[in-house]
């Protein structure tokens, strides 16, 4: 920073890639003047993995345990928008029972991403408190998860044609017990975010977005959802199970962050609801069919809604072992631009909480990017490039 | 009588009060500050000498001085930052002793000796050329604008209903008079006050990690850090101290001293607890709507009911 930049409006906070807000790396650089953001850019791209990429190299089965690492917090949707785009295409019937114990997984997810967001989004505002009590309470779920699957984070529940575990009696007691004491926490959170009124001055008008700009923006899932977009993909397109289970969407108008805290928060009711009647009426039989180890060639769009939004795969199979093509739209992406577009004009104290507020998930959503120039960069323009700069190779 | 002068001036500065034994007890309360956060927020907190460890080892460490700052400035601010604090613990009444020196004004000379924290933090901030440690700066001073006029309002309630500006004597007329009955205001402002000077949530905007890293001390490390966080330690006791010997009813022994300085870090932890982090501009608008007029309508009637 130079000195003439000290006075003047061109003063430049960046925040990442490493910050203390941040769980994972990204480069916002916001231009304030005193403490109100005037200008903002965001910088993805990080933590790319080149998952898309190394999917193309595996069969359909190994990437399973690829795809479900793409994401930490929900990774069993993952696997499951992966699974049931694949079943899809090799024309596959997967049992109800099956069905119906990804949606609870699912749903139990959704809790524990839920919650996971309730106790960031609260320490982003200052608030420990909510956030150590939050995820204490997280570790109901936790053990739920762990009890049905061996597994904290990464479930590996899913398989092509079914999934791996099922549910026993005593299991589905426990997990109705861990519900039961679940729903009594978050209608105290409820409580607290809509009453507390120093927490209430952090998000009541905060980062209004309208009903238009969440359509123009095209924001995806609970951040849609508390500006009034009705729309949840469990919901207008029914997948797996939810077929059987119908969800009641949860919808909220004033698009500020109180709204997404209660959105979510009212969601979670949602989800406890649905596990409840996932367990009492678990459909009879098995939990596996055949699968085929190639699959005819094809393509295929899976939409899923992931806690964060709408989850996208598309896959193309061209007829033999590996996928031709995966690729993977995360809804944080879709939720990105918002906090860019809404940052102007907030106080700087605001910037986290709008950016928890969309519930980023950084690593998720990076991708390659092509860069487009004059002309197409072409394998040999780069290898030219490359031999300009670093010298021809020795081989 | 020269060497005897000289010898218990040197145990004044060194041992007691203002030297080891304020910092030990500004360590200790510390750490029950703390603790007290940590379990009611469901964390198991430090172990009772944790914050010793902590000095101890950023004591021993490097001080890494950052590029395109003054290293004088940069290492002269904390030694005066905790000197300020422990020239403040010579005028009160530590450990329910009297104070070491006393004269006629030590209170205004006490308030603005414990300003000298704040104002070095600030200017420690705004001496680096890091962007966080820049607006933490100015977070750090737009605060100390908004809650330091109240909190002298509140400090100099009693003096004036004690007729005296000395704070042993503002002690013995509150040691009679238990003004948190009569002041009630002035006690709310004092403690919040003190919260805001020493930046506990919900004033913590100046060092929120989550938006500006580590705020105006963001570039230090090692002895300076070290220096910055003893001497909010020490402004801790000498903070609770003089609130409790105004408000409480003085501080008569050891004892007593104990009870309501412990007494009142328990408050403190538990609004610490409960209270979500406020915005700057917050923070500035809660000071002047709420604190200043609240404490102006006290001393209104004050001013009345005396006549």
């Amino acid at each position: 920073m130079s000195d003439n930049e000290h006075g003047g409006s061109k003063f430049t906070v960046p925040i990442g890639p490493q910050h203390p807000a941040l769980k994972e790396p990204g480069h916002f650089e916001f231009g304030v003047d005193g403490e109100v953001v005037t200008s903002a850019t965001v910088r993805l791209g990080y933590a790319h993995r080149g998952i898309e990429k190394a999917v193309e190299t595996r069969n359909w089965t190994q990437n399973m345990y690829l795809l479900e690492r793409i994401c930490g917090i929900c990774s069993h949707i993952h696997a499951m928008a992966y699974c049931l785009g694949v079943e899809a295409l090799a024309e596959v019937e997967v049992p109800p029972r099956a069905q119906a114990i990804r949606v609870l997984v699912a749903e139990l997810e959704r809790i524990h991403s839920h919650l996971l967001w309730l106790g960031v989004a609260a320490h982003e505002a200052g608030f420990d408190t909510l956030f150590m009590y939050s995820w204490r309470d997280r570790e109901t779920v936790m053990d739920m998860l762990e009890g049905l699957t061996g597994n904290r984070v990464n479930y590996s529940a899913n398989l092509l044609g079914g999934v791996k575990f099922d549910l026993t009696a005593e299991l589905a007691a426990e997990i109705k017990r861990g519900l039961a004491f679940l729903e009594e926490r978050t209608q105290h959170y409820l409580d607290v975010v809509t009453s507390d009124e120093l927490f209430l001055r952090r998000t009541r008008g905060v980062g209004t977005m309208t009903n238009e700009q969440a359509e123009l923006l095209g924001v995806v899932g609970p951040t849609a959802r508390a500006s009034g977009v009705n729309r949840d993909i469990r919901v207008i397109a029914p997948y797996s199970a939810y077929k059987v289970f119908p969800v009641t969407p949860v919808v909220e108008y004033a698009g500020d962050l109180e709204a997404r805290f209660v959105v979510r928060l009212k969601e979670l009711f949602e989800s406890y609801r649905l596990c409840r009647a996932v367990v009492d009426n678990l459909p009879p039989g098995d939990i596996t069919t055949r699968f085929p180890r190639r699959i005819k060639a094809g393509e295929v769009v899976s939409r899923v809604e992931a806690p964060r939004g709408e989850l996208f795969y598309f896959i193309r199979s061209s007829g033999g072992e590996n996928p031709d093509r995966v690729k993977v739209r995360t809804p944080t992406l879709a939720n990105m631009a918002s906090v860019i577009s809404l940052a102007v004009g907030h106080q700087l104290a605001d910037i986290p909480m709008l950016l928890a507020g969309i519930d980023p998930c950084f690593s998720c959503n990076d991708r390659a990017v092509t860069i487009s120039g004059d002309d197409d960069w072409t394998w040999e323009r780069l290898r030219q490039l490359g031999i300009a700069r670093y010298g021809r190779p020795a081989w | 009588m020269e060497a005897a002068d000289i010898l218990r001036n040197l145990f004044v500065i060194a041992v007691f009060p203002a030297g080891l034994f304020v910092l030990v007890n500004g360590l200790l309360y510390q750490w029950a500050d703390r603790k007290v956060i940590a379990r009611l927020q469901n964390r198991v907190g430090p172990r009772w000498f944790q914050p010793f460890a902590d000095s101890l080892k950023l004591l021993a460490k490097e001080e890494v001085v950052p590029e395109g700052t003054d290293p004088r400035l940069f290492m002269g601010l904390p030694i005066v930052a905790l000197a300020g604090a422990l020239t403040a613990a010579l005028y009160l009444p530590i450990a329910g002793l009297a104070p070491a020196y006393s004269f006629p004004g030590d209170l205004i000379v006490t308030v603005y000796m414990l300003s000298l924290l704040t104002l070095c933090t600030g200017l420690a901030g705004a001496g680096t050329r890091s962007r966080f440690a820049l607006v933490g700066a100015t977070r750090t001073l737009t605060q100390l604008f908004s809650y330091e006029a109240p909190f002298l309002l509140a400090m100099l309630g009693p003096a004036v209903a004690a007729g005296t500006w000395q704070i042993a004597e503002v002690m013995d007329y509150a040691g009679s008079n238990l003004l948190i009955l009569v002041q009630p205001v002035g006690f709310v402002i004092a403690l919040i006050g003190l919260m805001g000077k020493l930046e506990m949530p919900p004033f913590d905007a100046p060092e929120a990690e989550t938006e500006i890293v580590a705020g105006a001390l963001t570039e230090y490390s090692g002895r300076g850090l070290a220096l910055f966080q003893l001497g909010r330690s020490v402004e801790l006791v000498c903070g609770l101290t003089l609130v409790a010997a105004f408000y409480l009813g003085g501080i008569h022994n050891p004892l007593d001293y104990a009870i309501k300085t412990v007494g009142l870090l328990l408050g403190l932890a538990f609004l610490q607890s409960l209270l979500a982090r406020l915005r700057i501009d917050q923070t500035v608008g809660l000071w002047w709507r709420y604190g200043s007029l609240l404490v102006l309508a006290q001393w209104a009637v004050m001013m009345v009911t005396r006549s």
